[in-house]
């Protein structure tokens, strides 16, 4: 192992490192959200609307993401729509993981009983301070385990971005592959990377998983 | 056996008149043509073979079930439908429908406690979210209803480690926290064992006792008959008799549905 490759190319895997984080926390909790607002409008919207969400996570999970990174990235310009690679890239990112986060949002909402919610509606609680104070601080916990799994999922994925050169991890690692004709230690290297974004993610769900479950615990 | 309840006043005013309701699910007829009244302090016990639509009324008072035709009214005011509309009609605003509901309390089976709030957090929510009072104020109000179910040991105990019997009696002091015109009970201790049923029964006799007006479906025939003012009972969607406890319970009943359906409690206390 060649030490002296890591000083030189150390600052790049960095970076690129950064890259992945920052392409992978903007993009899955922007994915959460609007997965969040998809599974609020399935429950809560008219029958065209559910149609159109039941399309769009039909598509979009029915199709690999590089399929839609490429769409994205170089379809765009076609409809005016011109990205630099990192806006693509977690634009697209935010667009793949939707569908999956709204139907661990949907399967959430109803693991929720709903003589517990015909008795909030009974008290006089509006639908929204429903949702709010009965079902999402339960629904928490048969979607955490999910959702943390998800996330992780997602951390891999984002080496896909390096298809449209943004500099992340693996388009980091590639070049200086490439350049030094070094393999194993890059590729060793780019795996403690991800495996550290799995293992602080994964510690992470189970501290929340902790939190939401507390009520459950018999004394 | 005759213990009676003392009640303070039991004028026969009516705070719920039922007129002409009919409930359909898509082709099944629910509820057909039923009228009735329910007075001021009175208790009023919903009897009848299951699928008789005893808890579909009971849904209908505070629209939990739309019903289709007739009308409920609690003192007056037209419940979920918007007044002088019809053909088709509109349900009243969401506003509305939640103001209407916090006057009509409603226990049910499964007591559909919130799981991931204390006893206290549980009937302290609506005081907080609905009525707009302080925590504090709440809390104490709270405390004050589980002290009335005697849970004031068990205020910060979360429902997984409460018995059936406190639960049910956490729903109770959560409906009545809310100072209800009426509470309806659906089935309140059919789904508790046995042991338990009593205690959840000699809350609701106390709450009789001082003039609460209550709705209850129950098959508790003892508590139908020892408590109730009047008995109604429902076969195939219809009501079949609205009368006192001691013209089902105290003779042989005229009604053949009545007699049949009574005969299959005695056959069961027959041990």
């Amino acid at each position: 192992m060649d030490l002296d490759l890591f000083i030189r190319y150390g600052p790049a895997l960095l970076s690129g490192f950064g890259v992945t984080i920052l392409c992978w926390l903007v993009g899955s909790v922007g994915g959460l959200v609007l997965g969040f607002v998809l599974a609020c409008f399935y429950r809560w919207g008219a029958a065209p609307l559910r149609w159109l969400i039941s399309a769009y996570v039909e598509i979009i999970r029915g199709t690999p993401f590089m399929i839609q990174l490429f769409i994205l990235y170089y379809g765009g310009p076609y409809v005016g729509l011109i990205l630099s690679p990192l806006q693509a890239g977690i634009l697209s990112f935010i667009i793949y993981g939707s569908p999956y986060f709204a139907e661990i949002f949907r399967g959430g909402f109803n693991a929720i009983p709903v003589g517990q919610i015909e008795a909030a509606r009974c008290v006089g609680l509006s639908e929204m301070r429903i949702l709010r104070r009965i079902i999402l601080p339960q629904m928490l916990v048969p979607i955490t385990a999910p959702l943390t799994n998800f996330f992780i999922i997602l951390t891999k994925e984002t080496a896909i971005l390096s298809v449209v050169t943004v500099p992340e991890l693996l388009y980091e690692t590639q070049t200086m592959a490439a350049e030094t004709f070094t393999y194993v230690e890059p590729f060793l290297v780019l795996s403690v990377f991800y495996w550290l974004m799995v293992l602080a993610t994964s510690w992470l769900g189970g501290r929340v998983e902790a939190r939401v479950t507390r009520h459950l615990k018999r004394v | 056996m005759s213990e009676t309840t003392a009640k303070p006043t039991a004028p026969s005013e009516p705070i719920i008149t039922v007129r002409g309701m009919s409930k359909y699910f898509d082709d099944f007829e629910a509820l057909r043509d039923v009228s009735l009244d329910i007075n001021r302090s009175e208790v009023l016990c919903l009897i009848g073979p299951s699928g008789s639509g005893k808890s579909t009324l009971l849904r209908c008072l505070n629209f939990l079930e739309a019903y289709d035709g007739g009308e409920v009214r609690l003192e007056g005011e037209l419940i979920g439908w918007r007044e002088g509309v019809s053909n088709p009609r509109k349900p009243v605003g969401a506003k509305t429908l939640r103001d209407q509901r916090q006057h009509i309390g409603m226990v049910f089976q499964q007591f559909n406690l919130w799981p991931h709030l204390t006893a206290l957090e549980n009937v302290a929510e609506a005081l907080v979210q609905v009525k707009g009072m302080s925590k504090a104020a709440a809390h104490e109000k709270a405390r004050a209803a589980l002290a009335k179910v005697n849970l004031s040991d068990k205020t910060a105990n979360y429902p997984a480690n409460l018995s059936g019997g406190q639960q049910q009696r956490v729903a109770i002091a959560r409906a009545i926290a809310m100072e209800p015109t009426v509470m309806l009970f659906d089935e309140p201790t059919s789904a508790l064992d046995p042991e338990l049923v009593g205690e959840v029964l000699a809350v609701m006799k106390e709450m009789a006792a001082e003039g609460m007006t209550m709705v209850v479906v129950t098959h508790e025939m003892g508590f139908a008959a020892h408590v109730a003012d009047r008995v109604a009972f429902l076969d195939s969607g219809r009501l079949v008799a609205c009368v006192p406890p001691a013209d089902i319970f105290g003779r042989e009943p005229d009604d053949p549905r009545i007699r049949s359906f009574l005969q299959t409690y005695r056959e069961r206390n027959v041990v």
